[in-house]
């Protein structure tokens, strides 16, 4: 038998595997990208192009522990957004604008979660959700982007403390979504309807719902990427930022968990998020073609899968080999105990 | 015969029919209080399907059941739950990136207090003392509460399925216990630890049903033994008054059925 320590080490990886790759990554980087990377101001560049990716990477991240994988997010903040600007065009209250935008995010939510919820296959529900969408972000600013609205700097690229303002919405964002799913029953039931919804519906809660709350949570935090990017770039785009899927998608994977749901940690997802960030900030820095972070990206996120997988494997041969031991030396007891019982007779 | 009321649960004539295939052919059936009934059979014989019956996942053609004297129908198994009925699947439906204490408490989890608990926070400390309190009345081994399930062996997690279910059970006025295959896929030490347990809800005046391929299993907890062949109810006799033998005979079919049941 292999020494036990092997499967620690692995088990390791798996918890604090994008730590370690985040801490090398920036090591590497400062020295390739001396002077310029592992400056104050590269880190709040970074944090700021990380930002809208990071929100959108919590978007996913919910769908995805509640064991669906959204396809409809980039659609949903897309509408979110061009709502958001027609309103404040319209001279609708900043803060009634803001709603509206989240409340149509939740709709798609729960227009989503009606169709899966009756047995057709997520991830056709959320495509079509993603057409419908964008198609409407389209038909309300009737083509090209809207712009011309009050600026929202105090929600985009204001610095405070030295860190852009978006990136606190991010950093709120995962700070209470990890409170909620950590700490709380709620989120406690939410991940096990990830997992095992059937256990949850034999504990006698009502595991759909936490279903449609997978959906809601999803679809909203798109909203909330939605206007954060309608701050960011001043206009109401209706085309769905689609390499937001991407990256979200990357960054969940790379948090070490496979696609299946009922696991995993926000932390660990915005760390990811960050990790993309940082190859994209060197690759500008050293002048490099900004493709190649495209190509990383889809790199990243097969890779990460991969290793998920290859780790889980071992784990899992590694219980079975543990319980097959159990069995050995149970069947050795058992029949040590009818040898003793026979001696007796 | 004794009054039904004396029987937390008793099944009156009970018909079950799939298409033309009748599966259950009028079959009577009574647990008392702390009384542990072993329903025994060949595969096919009707004993799964009975349990369901019970557990409200399927809905009888003909016949009654009653609990505590009282005659009540099921459409779902939460009804058969709120009846104070609890079954032990044997998929054991754990969610399995979660622990012990979760996955025990799941559903009843134990809020905080003040504000927190009002928000929704759940006290894990208490949780874990609450897990590890009915683990032990149990008389469960389980190393640590705090890790995943999909890392404890198979008796562990029968352990744990066990528990959850016994301790609704307990927690309920005359509870119902139905446990499916309970030791298939364990080994000896983990066999004994159920065993114990089955004792201990009996001991506890908890009326236990087990369906088991096992007949040592049947023999160190049952009180009765009800034996079913071909959907229908062969042998329904006091464990001390039949032998091993005999209960082959009823299950294989060489032996003709009891009669006055």
């Amino acid at each position: 038998m292999r020494k036990p320590d092997s499967l620690s080490l692995l088990l390791f990886v798996r918890s604090w595997g994008i730590v370690i790759l985040f801490a090398l990554l920036w090591g590497a980087f400062s020295i390739w990208g001396f002077p310029i990377f592992g400056t104050f101001v590269n880190f709040s560049v970074i944090l700021q192009g990380a930002a809208i990716s990071t929100i959108f990477a919590a978007a996913i991240a919910m769908g995805v522990f509640s064991g669906v994988l959204d396809l409809s997010v980039p659609g949903t903040a897309a509408l979110s957004s061009v709502l958001l600007a027609k309103c404040l065009l319209s001279g609708v209250p900043m803060w009634l604008s803001f709603v509206v935008a989240i409340a149509a995010a939740v709709v798609v939510g729960l227009f989503n979660s009606f169709f899966t919820l009756r047995g057709i296959n997520p991830l056709a529900v959320t495509i079509g959700t993603l057409s419908i969408t964008t198609g409407a972000a389209a038909l309300i600013t009737t083509g090209p982007p809207l712009y011309g609205f009050t600026p929202m700097d105090w929600l985009a690229t204001n610095l405070y403390f030295g860190l852009p303002a978006m990136f606190y919405v991010a950093l709120v964002i995962y700070i209470i979504g990890t409170v909620f799913l950590t700490q709380t029953r709620g989120g406690g039931r939410f991940m096990a309807a990830g997992g095992n919804a059937e256990a949850l519906r034999r504990s006698g809660v009502n595991a759909n719902l936490y279903k449609v709350l997978g959906f809601v949570l999803s679809a909203g935090l798109a909203g909330v990427a939605g206007i954060v990017t309608t701050a960011y770039t001043t206009q109401g785009n209706p085309a769905a930022a689609t390499d937001s899927l991407f990256t979200g998608l990357t960054a969940v994977a790379l948090s070490g968990i496979s696609l299946a749901g009922g696991r995993g940690s926000l932390p660990k997802v915005m760390v990811g998020a960050l990790v993309i960030a940082e190859i994209t900030s060197i690759l500008n820095i050293k002048n490099i073609q900004p493709f190649w972070g495209i190509v990383i990206t889809g790199a990243l996120l097969i890779g990460a899968l991969y290793l998920e997988m290859t780790i889980q494997k071992q784990v899992s041969k590694r219980v079975v080999e543990a319980k097959n031991a159990e069995r050995q030396a149970s069947h050795l007891a058992e029949t040590a105990a009818i040898n003793i019982q026979k001696e007796a007779k | 015969m004794a009054n039904t009321s004396e029987y937390a649960l008793s099944l009156e004539g009970i018909d079950l029919y799939y298409g033309y295939v009748r599966a259950l052919n009028n079959i009577n059936l009574n647990v008392a209080p702390g009384e542990c009934v072993a329903l025994l059979g060949d595969n096919g014989a009707g004993k799964s399907t009975l349990l369901k019956v019970i557990s409200g996942a399927h809905k009888p053609s003909h016949g009654t059941i009653k609990v505590h004297g009282k005659a009540v129908e099921f459409h779902n198994p939460k009804d058969s739950a709120n009846a104070g009925i609890e079954m032990v699947y044997q998929d054991l439906a754990l969610v399995d990136a979660q622990d012990t204490a979760t996955n025990l408490l799941l559903g009843k989890e134990i809020l905080r207090k003040g504000i927190l608990g009002m928000l929704g926070f759940v006290d894990r400390k208490a949780m874990r003392e609450e897990a590890k309190r009915e683990v032990a009345q149990l008389g469960v081994k389980i190393d640590t509460l705090t890790r995943p399930v999909e890392m404890l062996s198979g008796g562990q997690r029968q352990g744990v399925a066990l528990a959850r279910s016994a301790v609704r059970v307990a927690k309920k006025a005359q509870g119902i216990l139905l446990l499916d295959e309970p030791t298939a896929a364990l080994g000896y030490e983990q066999k004994v630890m159920v065993e114990q347990m089955i004792k201990r809800m009996s001991a506890n005046n908890i009326a236990v049903v087990l369906v088991t391929h096992d007949l040592p299993l049947a023999f160190s907890t049952a009180d009765r033994m009800v034996v079913l062949n071909r959907s229908r109810k062969v042998a329904d006799i006091a464990t001390k008054d039949t032998t091993n033998d005999q209960i082959v005979g009823w299950i294989t079919g060489a032996r003709d059925s009891m009669e006055n049941m």
